[in-house]
């Protein structure tokens, strides 16, 4: 299989999985478990196709730069996360005083543990950003972009 | 690190692409180390010059930067 034959599979796959979320939300006709199943049958799709391409070369350098770049996301995104998540809890609690009765009684406020949960839920799919800027940032450090008169 | 890579590979006529062949790499991977933008390994460096049949020490030469430092 080659490089771009891969690609576009992916994006069929992603679309697929995309109309199949958009289908079982608006109809309510596919069982909850579907989407969960499918993402992962798509998933090892992806994988196993990719142990068929011919012409996609992983070296050392390409190695290194999936390296840096999960590395750094993780150094960033786990701080993110944990302030966020430790400022959310605090909002919830009511903190420093730690008043329990305030915290059952409390009426619908501005941050309730659904709202943080959807709030860590985005911060999640903002790290994939977060990986691609930095995988960008490094492929041009190691030289992806270089020119050469060849 | 400074190499010879590109002089190696006009002595041997040839492209970055065929060496990348050779060896098992990208060509980008081959331009990243002669531009200085990326250091091979060990085993990279060991495979570049044994695909010369040369020393590595021929091909290769650690270029330890130097700083000066002012005082008045």
């Amino acid at each position: 299989m080659k490089k771009n034959t891969f690609y576009i599979l992916i994006g069929c796959i992603a679309l697929a999985l995309l109309a199949l979320f958009i289908y079982s939300i608006e109809t309510r006709l596919i069982p909850l478990w579907i989407e969960p199943v499918a993402f992962v049958i798509g998933i090892l799709i992806v994988y196993t196709a990719r142990k068929s391409v011919t012409d996609l070369i992983e070296d050392e350098r390409s190695a290194k730069i999936t390296e840096n770049a999960v590395v750094r996301t993780f150094q960033v995104f786990w701080v993110v996360f944990c302030a966020f998540s430790i400022g959310a809890v605090m909002d919830l609690l009511y903190l420093p005083q730690f008043s329990r009765e305030r915290f059952l009684g409390r009426p619908p406020g501005i941050l309730t543990i659904r709202m943080m949960g959807y709030f860590q839920l985005g911060l999640l799919c903002l790290m994939i950003f977060l990986y691609v800027g930095f995988r960008m940032y490094y492929a041009r450090k190691y030289g992806d972009w270089e020119t050469d008169e060849e | 690190m400074k190499n010879k890579i590109k002089v190696f590979r006009a002595m041997h006529d040839m492209t970055q692409e065929d060496l990348a062949v050779a060896i098992g790499v990208t060509r980008q991977t081959i331009l990243a180390i002669e531009k200085g933008k990326y250091v091979p390994s060990l085993d990279l460096a060991f495979k570049i010059s044994r695909h010369f049949h040369v020393n590595i020490e021929e091909v290769f030469a650690y270029g330890e930067e130097t700083r000066t430092i002012d005082i008045d």
